[in-house]
Order: C-alpha cells, then sequence, then structure tokens
C-alpha cells in the first residue's frame, strides 16, 4: 500500500454547518416522485427525471463546496498531511491521490465503485483540503445518487437523505507509476476459480480500469503459479500524469514500450500470490485487486496494492439486490466538474425476462428441483 | 450439480465402480444452486467462446510436451516436466468436468422442458444429432484407408495377419511403403489417443497402431465400404424432420421454449462434445505424463534401478514423487530399492484382476430404487426400470427372457444373429451384419459401428456414447437393459426396436 492517512465517516459525518445541511435536505427531499416508481415505463420520465438528478446534484455540489472545512478538521488534516511529507521524505513537493470510499461501497452484494471522484496528483494543503471537500460532494453527483437509488440503499422512500450520505475520505501517496493493472482471482469471463488474470499496461492503470486499451493479459493456474496463457498486446496508448491539468490522461504510448510486456514475469507471479492472499483475507470472496510498478525502487518493493474489491459480478445475491427495474439507464447528465469523471453505473447484463426459457432457472427448478428455485 | 457432490470411485481389484455422492441437506442445496447458476449462466450465454478458450488451452499444453525432445532434458528438467506433465493432467480433467457439467445441464433442462409442453424427453437427443467430431473424421480416415488398402491390392495381410505381422508384410509390398506413408500421416493427427480413459499404462495409437490397423481391416471385411457423406445427410435430414414435426405439435409460449432450449443446445451442444472432448481430454490427457514416465523409466531402467520402463506405472504417484524429491536431496523419502521389491507383486495382481474384468458383476452392494444424479441417470443408464431390472436379475442370471426392456436411444427395427462382446479387447471379433450386444461401449468402439446392424447395451441413458453414436450411423439402438449380456448369446437371433426400447430373442 503507498502510504497515507483517512479522514473518517465519523469526521466527515457531522461537517456541514446547519444552514448547508437544512438547504441540503430540502433539495434531496424534492423531485418528482411520479417518475422514481416507475422510470421504465416512458422514455420522457426518464429524461425528466436525470434532468432533475443532474440539477440535484449540480446545486448540492454547489452547496457543498461553499463551505470551508470546519477548524478542527482542518487542524486534524494539516497535521497528518504533514507527517505523510515527513515520512516520505518529499516535504512540499509531495504529491497524493485524494479518494472517496462510500461506507457502503464496495459491499458484496451490488457495486458502488466508481461512483466517487478520486483527485490525483494534488499538492500543498489548502488543494487537499479542497479535495476533500469535492470527494465529499461527489457523494452527491447524479450517478452516485442515481446508482443509490436503484441499489436500495436509501431506503423504502426511493430519494436520498444527508444521513445515508456516509463517505470517508483517503488521502495517500501518488505512486510515481512505471505499470498498473487488475488481477482478478477467478477469470471474470467463465468464472473459473482455478485461474487468475491478470491485466496490465505501462502508466497508471486507469487505461486498463476504464477499458481504454487492449491490456497485456496473462492467465495464471492458482494452484502451480505456472502462467497458461500471455498475450502482449499493442497497447498503443497510456494513462500518464498530466502535471499541468492535474489529471490522469490517456496519450500515444510511447513506441518503445509498444508490444513490449509492461510486467516482468517475477511480477506476474508475485502480484497473484499476493491477490490470492488477499482473497484468502477476504473469507475466500473472489477479489479483484488494483495494483501499481513504482518506477525507481527495487522489486519487490516496487509493488504496489491499491484497493481490491469483490467481484460483484460473481458474487451471492447479485439478482436480488438489484431492483426490478433493469431497463437500462439513458445516458446520465454530464458532470459539472471536469476533474470528477464518472463511469456510467448501469450494468449492461440482458433482462433474462426478455427470454420465455432460461436453461440454468429450468434445470434448477425443473431438473434439481431445487425448492423455491 | 446442487443435488450431488459427483461421484466416487470404489475399486474392486484395479476396476473402478462409481457410486453418487447425493446431497441431503436442503441449505447445502440451496447454496449449491446459487452458485452453480452463477457458474454456469454466462458459459450457456457464449459456450462457443468458452468452450475455445478451454480447447485453446489443451491445444496450447499438447503442442508444448508434443514438441519436447525428452531424451535431450538433463535429469532436473525432465524430473520438473514430469510434475508439469501431471499437473496438466489434473487442469485438463478439471475442464472435462466443467463443461461436462454445463453441458448436461443445458441438456436435461431441454428434456424437462419437452416433457412439460406434451414431447417425449428422449427425442431431445434426436434433436442435437448430426454434429460433425472429431471421431467421426478418424472413421472417416479409417474408411479411407481401407479403400486405399484395396485399391492398392495390399488388403490380404490387413485381414488376415496380426498387425505387426501386417506391418512388414506390407512394407515389402510394391505399393506397400506408399500406404504406409499415408497411414502415419494419419497416425501424427488421429493417432494421439489411447485405448482407455485415464490409463497412463496403456499405449497411444502412434507408439501401438494396432487398433487402427485390426479396424482397417474389419471394414476391409465389408467390401460396400461405408458412405459417411450419405451417413451424415440422413442424420441431419432425419434430425430436422423431426424437429419440425415436433414444431408443429407446439405454438406460443410454448413454441418460443422450444426454440430457445433448442438454439441454447445447438450452441452448447453435449451430445456433440460427448464425443468431441475425447480426442482433447479422455483419450489424450495422460499422454504427456505417459512418455515423460517412460523416459525416466528408460534411464532408471539403463542404471539397472529398474528391469523395464513402464515398472514406474506400477508404483503410486506419492511413492514416485516421494522417491524422486529424496533422490534431488528435497527430504528424506522412501529409496527406489523398496519400491522396486513390490512391482513384480503389483504387475501380477493387475493381471489377475484383468481377466476377472468380464465376469465382475454389473453393480455392487445394495441396489437403490432411484438415484438423484441425473449424470447418473442419463449418461450411466442407472434409470428407474435399468434398477428393478437388475434387482429382478440377481437369482435368475442367464435363464431366456422373451422380451428384454431398455431405453429406446436410437430408433429402427432390425432383426439378426447377436454377438456378445464383454471387453473390448474381444472388439475384433465383430463381423459386419452382427448386431453388437454387450455392456456399453466408450470411443474406442466407435468403428464398429460402421459394420454392426443394431447395438444393445446392458447400461445407458440417452447420453450414452452407443446411443449418440448409433443416432450417428442410422442404426437402432437399445441401452439400459441391464441384463442383455446375460441373457443373450452369441448366435442368437434377435429382433430390436430402438423406437420402442424393446429386444426380442429367438434363442
Amino acid at each position: 500500500m503507498p502510504d497515507g492517512y483517512a479522514v473518517t465517516v465519523d469526521a466527515l459525518a457531522g461537517w456541514l454547518p446547519p444552514a448547508a445541511r437544512a438547504e441540503l435536505d430540502q433539495l434531496l427531499a424534492s423531485g418528482p416522485e411520479a417518475s422514481t416508481e416507475h422510470p421504465h415505463r416512458r422514455h420522457h420520465e426518464h429524461e425528466a427525471h436525470h434532468r432533475h438528478l443532474a440539477l440535484v446534484a449540480g446545486r448540492a455540489r454547489e452547496i457543498i463546496e461553499d463551505q470551508p472545512l470546519p477548524a478542527w478538521l482542518a487542524d486534524a488534516v494539516a497535521a497528518a498531511h504533514a507527517r505523510l511529507a515527513s515520512r516520505t521524505g518529499r516535504g512540499a513537493a509531495l504529491k497524493v491521490a485524494v479518494r472517496s470510499s462510500a461506507a457502503a461501497e464496495d459491499g458484496a452484494s451490488a457495486s458502488f465503485a466508481g461512483q466517487y471522484a478520486t483527485y490525483l496528483g494534488v499538492t500543498g494543503l489548502p488543494d487537499v483540503l479542497g479535495a476533500i471537500r469535492r470527494c465529499w460532494a461527489s457523494g452527491f453527483s447524479a450517478h452516485a445518487l442515481e446508482y443509490r437509488r436503484r441499489a436500495g440503499s436509501a431506503g423504502s422512500s426511493g430519494g436520498t437523505t444527508i444521513e445515508d450520505h456516509r463517505l470517508a475520505v483517503g488521502v495517500l501517496e501518488l505512486v510515481d507509476v512505471r505499470s498498473a493493472g487488475v488481477v482478478f482471482t477467478m477469470d471474470p469471463v467463465s468464472g473459473d476459480r482455478d485461474r487468475l488474470i491478470v491485466e496490465a499496461n505501462w502508466g497508471f492503470g486507469e487505461s486498463v480500469v476504464s477499458g481504454q486499451v487492449t491490456p497485456d493479459h496473462w492467465e495464471v493456474d492458482r494452484s502451480s503459479g505456472r502462467v497458461l496463457a500471455e498475450h502482449v498486446s499493442a497497447k498503443g496508448s497510456w494513462s500518464v500524469f498530466d502535471d499541468d491539468a492535474g489529471v490522469v490522461a490517456l496519450r500515444p504510448l510511447p513506441t518503445e514500450l509498444a508490444g513490449q510486456a509492461s510486467l516482468s514475469a517475477q511480477e506476474v507471479g508475485y502480484l497473484c500470490q499476493a491477490a490470492v492472499r488477499i482473497e484468502a483475507a477476504a473469507d475466500g470472496v473472489p477479489q479483484d485487486v488494483e495494483w501499481a510498478i513504482a518506477r525507481g525502487l527495487p522489486f519487490p518493493d516496487s509493488v504496489y496494492i491499491l484497493q481490491h474489491r469483490p467481484e460483484t459480478t460473481w458474487a451471492p445475491g447479485q439478482r436480488g439486490a438489484v431492483p426490478e427495474d433493469r431497463d437500462p439507464a439513458p445516458p446520465a447528465a454530464p458532470e459539472p466538474d471536469p476533474r470528477a469523471p464518472d463511469p456510467t453505473p448501469d450494468p449492461k447484463a440482458p433482462d433474462p425476462r426478455a427470454k420465455a426459457y432460461d436453461p440454468v432457472a429450468y434445470a434448477l427448478r425443473n431438473v434439481f428441483r431445487v425448492p423455491g428455485a | 450439480m446442487p443435488p450431488t457432490l459427483g461421484s466416487v470411485n470404489r475399486l474392486a481389484g484395479t476396476h473402478v465402480y462409481i457410486g453418487t455422492i447425493d446431497v441431503a441437506t436442503p441449505w447445502q442445496i440451496q447454496a449449491r444452486a446459487a452458485r452453480f447458476g452463477q457458474y454456469v449462466s454466462p458459459i450457456l450465454a457464449d459456450f462457443d467462446r468458452y468452450w475455445s478458450m478451454r480447447a485453446g488451452e489443451l491445444q496450447a499444453a499438447y503442442d508444448h510436451f508434443d514438441d519436447l525432445d525428452l531424451t535431450a532434458l538433463d535429469p532436473a528438467h525432465l524430473w520438473v516436466t514430469l510434475q508439469d506433465a501431471y499437473a496438466f493432467h489434473r487442469r485438463a480433467w478439471f475442464i472435462h468436468f466443467e463443461v461436462m457439467y454445463v453441458l448436461t445441464a443445458n441438456y436435461l433442462a431441454f428434456y424437462a422442458l419437452a416433457e412439460e409442453i406434451g414431447l417425449e424427453g428422449s427425442q431431445v437427443s434426436s434433436f442435437l444429432a448430426g454434429e460433425q467430431t472429431f471421431y467421426g473424421k478418424t472413421d472417416e480416415q479409417l474408411w479411407r484407408l481401407a479403400a486405399r488398402a484395396r485399391e492398392l491390392g495390399i488388403g490380404g495381410p490387413l485381414r488376415a495377419a496380426s498387425p505387426r505381422e501386417a506391418i512388414s508384410q506390407i512394407q515389402a509390398m510394391p505399393n506397400g511403403t506408399s500406404w504406409l506413408s499415408d497411414f502415419n500421416s494419419f497416425l501424427a493427427t488421429y493417432g494421439q489417443r489411447t485405448e482407455e480413459t485415464c490409463r497412463i499404462d496403456t499405449p497411444s495409437w502412434i507408439e501401438d497402431p494396432s487398433a487402427a490397423l485390426y479396424t482397417i481391416g474389419s471394414f476391409l471385411a465389408k467390401p460396400a465400404g461405408f458412405d459417411f457423406h450419405a451417413a451424415r445427410a440422413a442424420a441431419v435430414a432425419e434430425r430436422d424432420a423431426q424437429i419440425d414435426a415436433a414444431r408443429g405439435q407446439l405454438s406460443g409460449d410454448n413454441l418460443q421454449r422450444f426454440n430457445e432450449a433448442l438454439a441454447s443446445n445447438q450452441a452448447a451442444n453435449f451430445a456433440w462434445w460427448n464425443e468431441e472432448h475425447n480426442y482433447l481430454i479422455d483419450r489424450r490427457a495422460a499422454i504427456p505424463a505417459r512418455r515423460v514416465t517412460l523416459e525416466l523409466g528408460a534411464r532408471l531402467a539403463a542404471d539397472g534401478v529398474l528391469n523395464a520402463p513402464d515398472d514406474l506405472f506400477y508404483l503410486f504417484k506419492p511413492e514416485l514423487f516421494g522417491v524422486m524429491n529424496s533422490a534431488s536431496g528435497n527430504n528424506a523419502g522412501p529409496k527406489w530399492a523398496e519400491l522396486t521389491a513390490m512391482i513384480p507383486d503389483r504387475r501380477a495382481y493387475f493381471e489377475h484382476w484383468r481377466t476377472r474384468g468380464p465376469e465382475l458383476p454389473t453393480m455392487l452392494g445394495t441396489i437403490p430404487d432411484t438415484v438423484p444424479d441425473p449424470i447418473m441417470i442419463e449418461v450411466f443408464g442407472l434409470s428407474g426400470h435399468f434398477l428393478q431390472t437388475l434387482k429382478g436379475a440377481g437369482g435368475d442370471k442367464g435363464e431366456a427372457t422373451a422380451e428384454i426392456r431398455g431405453f429406446p436411444a436410437a430408433k429402427g427395427v432390425v432383426e439378426g444373429t447377436a454377438k456378445v462382446i464383454t471387453t473390448v479387447a474381444d472388439i475384433s471379433k465383430v463381423e459386419p451384419g452382427d448386431i453388437l450386444v454387450c455392456g456399453g461401449t466408450t470411443t474406442e468402439w466407435t468403428p464398429v459401428f460402421g459394420i454392426i446392424t443394431a447395438c444393445v447395451c446392458d447400461t445407458g441413458g440417452s447420453l450414452t456414447h452407443a446411443a449418440i453414436v448409433s443416432r450417428e450411423y442410422g442404426i437402432p439402438c437399445v441401452v439400459g437393459t441391464a441384463i442383455a449380456t446375460q441373457v443373450i448369446k452369441t448366435g442368437d437371433r434377435i429382433r430390436v426396436d430402438g423406437r420402442a426400447g424393446t429386444v426380442q430373442v429367438f434363442a
């Protein structure tokens, strides 16, 4: 793990001044209720619903970002940040990643991942404090509101309230990344638990996670550690940190790196072992593990595990956790903050009801006679 | 599968009896059902992609092992390669059962749907016939080689001589080398198969082509040859006619469900895979481990540690790995002398049980009324009827029964002379025009379906090898009779009705 500190859920729970809090609660309670009940009935209701969400999100963020953090919280962050700058030896040049994590996020039943903002390459205390506020505000993006409504975490009202907004923020040293990517402790295509899948590219992991390039791909046998398949792709682009814009951006990959494997065999093996240990610590639930390899550090100190989460596509109870409404949502409203691009949350799973016959459901019910299947 | 933990092996000497492990507790069934659904749904959603990944993985491993020059490996590398070959063997069988359960579930769901909408479940397998498989192509090549041998005038040795003599006789004939080079290139593609499943001690056709030569010889005895294109066209036409007839009986939601289930089974087709996968798994997965083991055995025999390279087949894997580990100084395991001392006894034990094979009973222990595992029913044929018949047959073996009932596996009515075969080693006794009566068939029996007129088996259900292959060859077949090989004698006049599932014995 990169070194860092966290601003906890409880620390952030009561930070908004009462006036802003009241305004926000009123805003969240408003809305075209009829369309939230049956948003799949009519397309124009979809549109109205999403226009409303975008309005709510935009206004909520204005309200929140206007408020300075209370002095006690700003002081605590300043102290933690100074300690981190000293521990890492970077001093004032310390670059950090500020990322949010919802208390309800990354549960095994429905993925909240990617609904909240991450700010990379932040330097200096004032910018860090601003990023922490914006991270917290990102919990009120149109995507996040819609996602929480659909996943039912906001309770029976179908809306969301400020009480539901339980978000922590992590501040981590920004690693000078050489290569990055993901390890799946289960083949996400077939569900085969005997093999681990490693996907990697040069540079930051965004190019891999967002699916913007065809990454290098390894399939590794869990028990023997043997590489069963290796595909080094041409890649063509990579995610690099743009210091001027303060964002990770996709750029053409230098020709000397294109077609070259972005990981050594030793690194592939080490990442797989680490991922298996993480899975074991997570009660054996299959995980996807994001990692990065730092430039200029000796192996294996160079290997950073960034985050892991259950493979929700395969985890038990998914069908039950997704509400009845399985229509794909229309394209969401553009984000007001260009530094916080959220991916579209809707699963692309086909609606099983569109078919008259599902072989697996049929086998469970009529062949294996599983009660209640 | 939710109601079963698969099968457990019980050994009678060297013979494997398969038992079911039923899941009795409801919470386990529920948990397994949930996992099963999550695992299987995405595979069935795009089976083609899934299977091409698996088949590609297996092929990549075979390419690797086949390309190794084992004699050139240093001892440490050879030992690593042996472990690697065993690890691959395990992986191949993982894939085997993964695919097997997925496809069986798909098939059984279609079967249950068919019964629900007023069709016969037993028809379902005929909807899925007519697919080309690797073993179908093998048979076609064997027929081609038989026809070419006849053209070149070298059929005599193939019909009369033992395989080894046949090769040296053909070599001496004018056109002999031309035919042999044709035969060898056939083996390079189709000869990566052993005669039995899970037997590291049996050679591949490349090592010992006797089985292929026997088959070509038996095809030469049937001068007309076998028209594969006509047989396949007929199987496809019959399949399509059956599908059309079924659709004619259906409408509305039932028709839509039928069409979707059919499409799912055409894409993920058990009847096809059951034959096809033998080439990549059942008959091939042990060959890399066999070759490496024999190379190690040859070196040990040259050093005087073993009497013969194949001595190693009479050690358990933990014994072999233990002595290899201790030889490389990793731990204190057994010594070679302790192990080699046991080998003569073990060879005798194997031989004793091999000869006892045909006389062993079909089932051991208390016969249940039903089994819950659909694979046991449809693949191994443990239907209620089969189990009841087997219970009834306990006391009066051999007593003539006018009519035997079984599962109607492939349609058609044929009357003819029975040839009872209890072991695949006797397969060369089958002559053109015989009705084959046997315990059950596996891949190495496939070529015989080109010369018999009907097939009757003790075991089997709708997904049994004999049932599938009979449909491809267009001959009547009844499986799961439980007692055919006990009641019918070679030379008996019998009448097989593959649609009714009956066999009349005229004696």
